[in-house]
């Protein structure tokens, strides 16, 4: 008869061992006697008890971690600002853009209407194939990882008692997080794990950059610690060197066709 | 609590900052029940619940809403207590090493008779025990609390720790491992 194994035991102490361990500890009282015994060892490990909160402890954490907190739609806000906290003030600036937008569209419409009338063919017969379309995606894409590589490469560096380049990086970041979102949800709904993952992963970087009121000394080493231990930056390395240039280079890679 | 919990999430994402609030006190028990298991002190079990729900806001936007917040919070929380675990201090290392000596498995223990000599005893199974598990390393002592202490299963503490469930696995196996080892000596004085 075969005997347990350690890891086995371990597994039937958990209650996690398969049908075949079961009846085998019940058959064999040698492996039994084992599982008592590991039983026995496990019982008095690290059984302290964990301090009691109280109900207030909840109201308390939130009460600490409450100033250090940002709005979310901090720029949906701004806009409301810019036009005046009415409604009434915010539907006139409206109107007023629109009819401004229509005369505008009045004027170039009328100056370019009998150019266009004379040209309506040959510009139907220009109009986007698939393969530039998607030279328009790739080349967007390429440009967004080619400023998060940069990006991740100046937090590399980054100063934390320099202000004025923290400010710099968070306005870059918040930036770079909305069109990040778009491409990551792209891509994951075009079925490519690869490029969907790392976007995924340089969100929660640049999701970080970008809501830290200030980004103190640790909080760089420890996002600097992050990208290093996942390899985010290599990872956008690597993607930024499988996407083809504009000039028609290598063949895109995987991840580069969204 | 889950569908309420994502209706939080929306509010806080479309700008009702103290709607997070709620989640907050809804989950910091909880929180700070593991982070005290892995750090082992109540200070350091208090920062983790602060950084743990910085961190949960921060990230917000990358919050599935599949998923339950309690548990991505509690991920982000062992995550943070596992950094925190995986710097410690270098006089924690050797806390108890005029007590006990690992080289030779042995450990000073009280004798058994006598009333304060069982106090002293208890106490000093106690320091052995912590420092067997400052001998385990963070992943082997997170994986091993979650799975003796928390009774989370094999897959969700390899979801928590992000490691393939078999790794997870083998983490609470060599952690049971070199604590039965340190633990050896102590055998029968219990």
């Amino acid at each position: 008869m075969k005997h347990l194994s350690e890891e086995e035991l371990v597994e039937a102490c958990y209650g996690e061992s398969g049908a075949a361990g079961v009846a085998h500890l019940a058959a064999c009282p040698e492996c039994a006697a084992q599982l008592l015994e590991l039983k026995r060892d496990l019982e008095g490990v690290m059984r302290t008890e964990v301090p009691e909160r109280d109900a207030e402890y909840g109201e308390r954490v939130w009460e600490t971690l409450r100033p250090r907190l940002i709005p979310y739609e901090k720029k949906a806000r701004g806009w409301r600002r810019l036009f005046g906290r009415s409604g009434a003030q915010l539907r006139a600036a409206l109107l007023a853009l629109g009819c401004a937008a229509l005369v505008a569209a009045a004027f170039v419409g009328g100056r370019v209407w009998e150019r266009h009338t004379t040209k309506t063919t040959k510009v139907a017969s220009a109009s986007p194939s698939p393969q530039a379309k998607e030279r328009v995606v790739l080349v967007v894409l390429t440009d967004h990882l080619d400023r998060t590589e940069r990006l991740l490469v100046s937090l590399e560096h980054a100063d934390s008692s320099d202000k004025a380049e923290n400010a710099q990086l968070q306005s870059e970041a918040r930036e770079l997080l909305a069109s990040n979102r778009l491409y990551r949800t792209t891509a994951s709904d075009a079925g490519d794990p690869v490029l969907a993952g790392a976007l995924d992963r340089v969100e929660g970087v640049l999701a970080e950059v970008a809501n830290d009121p200030n980004l103190t000394a640790e909080d760089l080493q420890r996002l600097r610690d992050e990208m290093n231990s996942e390899g985010i930056l290599f990872e956008i390395r690597v993607l930024l060197a499988q996407t083809p240039d504009q000039a028609g280079g290598p063949k895109p890679a995987k991840g580069a066709t969204i | 609590m889950q569908g309420s919990d994502h209706s939080v999430v929306r509010a806080v994402l479309a700008g009702d900052k103290d709607a997070y609030g709620a989640l907050v006190r809804a989950h910091s028990a909880t929180v700070f029940r593991v982070a005290f298991r892995i750090a082992g002190n109540e200070a350091d079990a208090e920062e983790i619940v602060q950084e743990a729900f910085l961190r949960g806001y921060q990230r917000l936007e990358t919050f599935e809403q599949r998923s339950s917040f309690g548990t991505w919070i509690y991920r982000i929380a062992v995550n943070c207590a596992l950094n925190r675990v995986g710097k410690p201090e270098i006089d924690a290392e050797y806390r108890h090493a005029e007590e006990s000596d690992p080289e030779e498995k042995t450990v000073q223990v009280a004798a058994r008779e006598a009333g304060p000599e069982r106090a002293l005893l208890s106490r000093e199974i106690k320091a052995a025990q912590e420092t067997a598990m400052q001998r385990l390393t963070p992943t082997e002592k997170t994986a091993f609390v979650l799975r003796h202490l928390e009774d989370r299963s094999m897959s969700e503490i390899a979801e928590v720790l992000g490691v393939a469930p078999n790794a997870a696995k083998q983490a609470v196996f060599r952690a049971v491992q070199k604590l039965r080892r340190e633990l050896a000596p102590l055998r029968g004085t219990a």
